[in-house]
């Protein structure tokens, strides 16, 4: 199959399939890759949607979406896109929906979902090789109840069960999940991660993804104003500087095997990504704590010290 | 038992502004009861925060449908069909509202009967803290309306604020800001009505089957009527004379609000645009400019 792809951002597509007046927070992360994502999907898709932030895109009596919307509990998302994919299955074997009329089914959650409460049903969708598509909005929180701590938290973020105090001056204090590699465990023939700052790659991963029958699983690190305490303009700023300073790897892996997509030329250091986020300000005043911003310096520089050795070994 | 109310937007900091007003309450010598109320909808979605004070016990619970005086923190919310700021107000009430207008033009406008006193703390926060953030100052405001002291105020705001804000200048800032506001306005007296308390008679809501209890949307695409435009602060405005097309801002909206016209120059739908700025900030020749919102209609 050949895939074109695109080459700069004026050649994104202009329609929308996405709304404006959605209820979500101004500056939103997630819902500026949502929309690049619906732009490549169509019109003819299924929304599953987890409970989450997204779970304010559709309140009744209003919709953003040009599809349908199926509204799910926390665990089961993908359970209920294998129901919607039997169903459409069925109805097309048995002559009662034209092939023509099929929709793609298309699940939306966020971190909470996909990194800790409804990663089992997620496995079990995987190991089933049901074909549909997975967005993970990873804001690397409980983003929707007042910002909790997630499986997807990084490493001294401050949240809403992680606050700053004499006993933990350094907030969170175990490490993210890494999920892209126990996705990838299961060998689904696309996974990628994404990132509201570089849309191009975005469309491109969506567009590569099309040809593949089975799982397709996208994460995306989506700023989130009101939980990063950041200023909703910033967004895509931040998210930039996380491809930037190294902290989230663009990547992509068919059939198990990672490639990285964007790689900057030389990285910025960390900080330039901490500094200015309300939940690692506690990293910088009163005291800077040198050892914490080492140590996660040194956790992305482990990571990128293990991809440059195993992408120069492939060559 | 005074009963006031407060409406905001999510954000803006009307709850944080309502337990000012109880906490100050409380160090007078009151009792004080104060909480807010919001669905799943955050920054920027109207929220409202509720405030008893009382010289007795309080026995009463719940939202506040009858206040004896609302504050208003986002004029653009006395026409919203969600916000509803001035249902259930008292025939004595008095109404606060965050606007660079008049009194009288507010009145003639949204046809108020009762007392309006209006101030732009917008204007006031931007200059004082360099934030549209106004807890402070509604809470200055709202303790001098309900004449409450101005040392309780200030004991208020250290309790309140230290909590969440780490920074020592931005606290000092914030209690400047709120004596300022509690000096703007003159001391009034609100006249309390009598107790309004009735017994409502207990329903049943009958069980219905997932058919008829469960909503269902049968259009697509329908938000644009929500018009989330009242939202922002700040509007973006483009200066074609400098603008490349260069599609960044259309490619940088979240809410897809940014179109390209006939000639390919980019303009944004009003009714809709929250007020993110990402386009004024990604905008790599700063053609575009945050403008300071007078009304969102």
């Amino acid at each position: 199959m050949n895939i074109t792809t695109i080459k700069s951002i004026k050649d994104i597509p202009q329609e929308e399939n996405l709304s404006p007046g959605t209820p979500t927070c101004a500056g939103c992360g997630g819902l500026l890759s949502l929309r690049h994502c619906l732009k490549v999907l169509g019109e003819k898709i299924v929304v599953v949607n987890a409970a989450g932030c997204f779970t304010l895109l559709a309140v009744y009596p209003f919709t953003p979406f040009k599809s349908s919307w199926l509204y799910t509990a926390m665990a089961c998302a993908p359970a209920g896109a294998q129901g919607i994919r039997d169903a459409l299955d069925i109805l097309i074997r048995k002559g009662r929906l034209d092939s023509k009329e099929n929709l793609k089914v298309v699940v939306l959650t966020g971190d909470g979902v996909a990194y800790d409460i409804g990663l089992a049903s997620t496995s079990g969708a995987l190991y089933r090789n049901l074909d549909f598509y997975y967005i993970c909005s990873d804001n690397e929180a409980y983003g929707n109840t007042g910002f909790q701590s997630s499986g997807a938290t990084p490493f001294a973020s401050k949240t809403g069960t992680t606050p700053i105090g004499r006993i933990s001056p350094t907030g969170l204090e175990l490490s993210k999940k890494n999920l892209f590699e126990i996705w990838r465990s299961h060998t689904p023939p696309y996974l990628a991660t994404i990132s509201p700052a570089h849309p191009v790659d975005l469309i491109n991963k969506f567009k590569k993804a099309e040809q593949y029958k089975g799982p397709k699983l996208f994460i995306n690190l989506s700023p989130c104003p009101a939980g990063w305490v950041t200023d909703p303009s910033h967004s895509a700023k931040f998210a930039r500087l996380a491809v930037d300073t190294g902290i989230w790897a663009l990547k992509e892996a068919i059939y198990g095997e990672v490639k990285h997509t964007v790689v900057p030329k030389s990285f910025k250091p960390v900080e330039e990504y901490l500094k200015g986020q309300g939940r690692f300000a506690h990293l910088f005043k009163p005291v800077r704590q040198e050892e914490t911003l080492k140590r996660i310096q040194e956790m992305v520089d482990q990571y990128w010290d293990n991809v440059c050795s195993r992408e120069s070994r492939k060559r | 038992m005074l009963r006031l109310r407060f409406h905001g937007r999510g954000g803006q900091g009307a709850k944080i502004a309502s337990r000012i007003l109880g906490t100050a309450a409380f160090f007078e010598g009151y009792y004080a009861q104060d909480f807010p109320l919001y669905g799943a909808e955050r920054r920027g979605a109207p929220i409202s925060a509720f405030t008893r004070i009382s010289k007795e016990p309080i026995l009463e619970r719940g939202i506040i449908a009858e206040p004896d005086s609302v504050f208003v923190l986002d004029e653009t919310l006395l026409d919203d069909p969600h916000a509803h700021p001035l249902s259930g107000l008292k025939e004595h009430g008095i109404v606060f509202v965050n606007t660079a207008r008049s009194a009288v033009e507010l009145k003639d406008t949204y046809k108020i009967s009762v007392q309006v006193i209006t101030l732009d703390i917008t204007k006031i926060s931007l200059k004082m803290l360099g934030k549209p953030i106004l807890s402070a100052l509604a809470g200055g405001i709202a303790a001098r309306i309900v004449n409450l002291g101005e040392d309780s105020l200030k004991k208020s705001i250290e309790k309140e604020l230290s909590e969440i804000i780490t920074e020592k200048e931005f606290l000092l800032k914030n209690k400047e800001a709120s004596q300022y506001c509690f000096h703007a306005i003159k001391p009034i007296e609100i006249k309390i009505a009598k107790g309004i308390h009735k017994a409502n008679p207990v329903i049943t809501v009958p069980f219905e089957t997932a058919l008829i209890s469960s909503p269902t949307i049968y259009t697509t695409g329908n938000t644009p009527l929500r018009k989330t435009g009242n939202w922002r602060v700040f509007k973006p405005v483009w200066n074609y004379d400098i603008c490349t097309k260069c599609m960044v801002c259309v490619v940088r909206c979240p809410d897809a609000c940014i179109s390209v016209n006939e000639d390919g120059y980019p303009y944004t739908d009003y009714d809709n645009c929250k007020g993110c700025m990402i386009c004024v900030e990604e905008c790599p020749v700063k053609a575009i400019e945050g403008m300071r919102e007078a009304h969102a209609w």
